[in-house]
């Protein structure tokens, strides 16, 4: 509670939320991706701090999706270092099974399992990796549910339920692992227009919990209310990173303003 | 002007051409001159064919008689069902000694007690009846089957499968009438609520132990006489053979199939070979291999019999063929599934076994089970190599004085049996595909 508060005076003094107290929960230094010859990430250099909420834009193909796949190692990063949460993202699969239980992640194909029901979906991750009992894992799952709104669908397939509510299940399932960090990979990218609020709504919940979130989206308005920093990705290069209110008013490189007058 | 629908329309009977009998004949069947003459001619062609078969198979055919000479005094140009019918019991036995039938009949009876379960509702712990199934009773049937000196790890063996198959069966009947698994109903027996799960799960072994020692006492004092392999014979050899390769097919498949997909390069690369070697040789090869050069390869006075080793044989390569059937189903698994799996914190195993397997295998029941009836039918050829299976054992009919030279009948009848239990298989699997799919749409 404290976290958000310090967070809304750093925004309001028009300052980064760079503010030495909070600490750096994700450390990307020089980090380099290529798939075969292509060069997606060039000489990254990020650091996201506790609490924080960063969006991400940009072009299709700019190695945005690909930034936040490295931060649970979904993909492979060649050089450079990526410190998530104390510790650093190698080959050591013990260490990445462990970054990958405090990471959540939410998927623009929603990605829930098709022969559970939206019940087991959630305790899967609780029971099988928390090792938790299963009467607790069931309690929590629920309460989770009621959270994104969709407690009556408890007992359905993933193939019943609208898309929306798919990706709201996600999120719950992510939420199950207790995350200190969640990735959205474009929620809502994938979701018809009127189901794109009910997800953008749990997310800003979400966001007022005080959750470390990255995301990747191009919902601009949604960044303009809940982000603390925005970034502009283009051909595997931050572009631009500022606060909302100074990167879409008054955005300082010309790729920036072309993204900008592309999109809104 | 705007044009809005106040009331919806009402849902108007279909067409009669869609409904009745007549209006499907006259669309299907007599659009035009050509079907017409099409179905015509069909219906001629299937007309003789019944008959021809209904009068050679039934109206002509001869039922009793003493051999087959008798039958053509009766019946010059109708079946002499009477050759097969007195050769039932060796069709479906071969030569196992005739007292000792019960045996094979009780093994079978076990079998079919064990696996009910599996498709009782109310029943839980199906994963463990299966696993079980294929683990366990193998040793209660074989034991059974050829009988003879127990060995210590027989006895054991032996006595845990009797435990299980009791532990299963009570598990069951209190299954159906009250929902429950066995450990919650013995340990409800001790009138204390909300047993935690280890608990009842100490309290299961418990009572397990006691009864496992209860009826390793009691196994002790008897035994069964020595049944060689070489007696064994018929539609039961058949489905031993067929049984254990149906049985450890599907799990050495999964294993080559994971191998094949491994990142890691040796067990990739061995898992490869073994699979390209096996399905690049037919299956007689393979069965030639294993019975007369495998022996070759092995020390003097290394005898290993032949029905072990053609069971091996039948197991290897259609591991092999099933391993290319389940890596086609896990194809069909979306990476985003493997995704999902890794960020909620699921190991490879984990995501195997909970996410991508049951999925895969569902996409895959079709193909599986057609490998099985595949399987039971390649399984005659070891008659080739002198197993009497089925095949062998309707063909020595024609071999035997009283019905000499009856050779057309018995595989008549062979063709049925293995009719009837092909399809049955492949409608179980149709059942399954439907049962299994229900909501899964995705």
């Amino acid at each position: 509670m404290t976290e958000i508060k310090d967070q809304e005076t750093a925004k309001a003094g028009g300052q980064l939320v760079s503010a030495a107290s909070a600490e750096v929960i994700i450390e990307f230094t020089q980090v380099n991706k290529w798939y075969g010859d292509f060069h997606v990430l060039k000489d990254i250099d990020l650091s996201v701090h506790k609490g924080e909420r960063i969006v991400v834009c940009g072009p299709s193909g700019s190695g945005k999706s690909t930034l936040i796949r490295c931060m649970n190692h979904l993909e492979e990063h060649q050089s450079g270092s990526i410190v998530v949460d104390g510790i650093t993202l190698n080959r050591n699969l013990k260490n990445i099974d462990h970054i990958r239980t405090e990471v959540g992640m939410v998927f623009q194909n929603f990605n829930l399992f098709p022969h559970l029901t939206i019940l087991e979906n959630l305790t899967l991750g609780p029971i099988w990796t928390r090792k938790m009992p299963k009467a607790d894992a069931h309690d929590l799952a629920v309460k989770y549910l009621e959270r994104v709104k969709i407690p009556e669908q408890a007992d359905k397939f993933p193939g019943q339920l609208s898309g929306g509510q798919q990706q709201r299940v996600a999120i719950a399932r992510s939420l199950c692992m207790n995350p200190k960090i969640m990735l959205f990979d474009e929620p809502t990218s994938a979701l018809d227009p009127e189901m794109i609020k009910e997800v953008l709504e749990v997310m800003i919940e979400l966001a007022d919990t005080g959750m470390t979130m990255i995301v990747v989206t191009h919902e601009m308005g949604f960044a303009e209310t809940v982000a603390d920093r925005v970034l502009l990705m283009d051909q595997g290069q931050i572009v631009e990173e500022n606060e909302p209110g100074e990167f879409f008013n008054n955005p300082q490189h010309e790729r920036t303003k072309l993204f900008l007058s592309q999109i809104l | 002007m705007a044009s809005i629908k106040k009331v919806p329309a009402l849902s108007a009977a279909p067409p009669l051409s869609e409904v009745s009998v007549l209006g499907w004949m006259q669309k299907n069947l007599f659009s035009s001159v050509f079907n017409t003459l099409l179905t015509l001619v069909t219906l001629y062609i299937i007309y003789i064919t019944v008959k021809g078969l209904w009068v050679w198979g039934i109206a002509d055919a001869v039922w009793v008689a003493d051999n087959r000479r008798e039958c053509f005094e009766i019946s010059t140009d109708g079946a002499c069902w009477a050759g097969v019918i007195a050769w039932l019991d060796n069709i479906f036995y071969g030569r196992y000694p005739r007292q000792e039938l019960w045996r094979v009949n009780l093994g079978i009876f076990f079998l079919f007690i064990w696996m009910t379960p599996l498709w009782l509702p109310r029943v839980k712990a199906k994963i463990s009846i299966g696993m079980t199934t294929v683990f366990l009773y193998p040793f209660l049937g074989g034991y059974l089957f050829a009988g003879g000196e127990k060995g210590i790890f027989m006895q054991i063996m032996l006595t845990s499968a009797i435990v299980c198959l009791l532990a299963n069966t009570i598990h069951s009947i209190i299954g159906i009438f009250s929902g429950r698994s066995l450990p919650e109903f013995i340990s409800s027996l001790s009138g204390k609520k909300n047993v935690s799960d280890k608990t009842q799960r100490n309290i299961f072994l418990g009572f397990l132990a006691l009864i496992f020692v209860l009826i390793f006492v009691w196994q002790m004092s008897w035994s069964l006489e020595r049944v060689p392999w070489t007696k064994w014979g018929g539609l039961f050899l058949t489905l031993v053979i067929a049984g254990i390769g149906i049985a450890s097919a599907l799990p050495g498949g999964i294993i080559l199939a994971l191998g094949r997909r491994s990142r890691m390069p040796v067990i990739r690369v061995l898992s490869t070979t073994f699979i390209e070697l096996f399905r690049s040789v037919p299956i007689i090869t393979v069965l030639f291999m294993a019975t007369t050069m495998f022996p070759l390869f092995m020390p003097q006075g290394f005898v290993l019999n032949k029905l072990v080793q053609v069971i091996i044989a039948v197991c290897l390569f259609n591991a092999a063929y099933m391993a290319e059937t389940v890596r086609g189903g896990l194809q069909t698994i979306p990476l985003g599934q493997f995704e999902g799996a890794h960020t909620i914190g699921l190991g490879y195993w984990q995501t195997m076994g909970l996410i991508v397997m049951p999925q895969a295998l569902k996409h895959m029941i079709p193909n599986i089970v057609g490998n099985f009836i595949s399987l039971l039918k390649d399984t005659t050829l070891v008659s080739i190599i002198g197993l009497f299976d089925v095949l062998g054992m309707l063909r020595s009919i024609s071999k035997d004085l009283p019905w000499l030279g009856l050779h057309k009948e018995p595989l008549v009848f062979g063709a049925i049996l293995f009719f009837l239990i092909c399809f049955a298989m492949s409608k179980y699997s149709r059942h399954l595909e439907v049962k299994l799919s229900t909501g899964h749409k995705n």
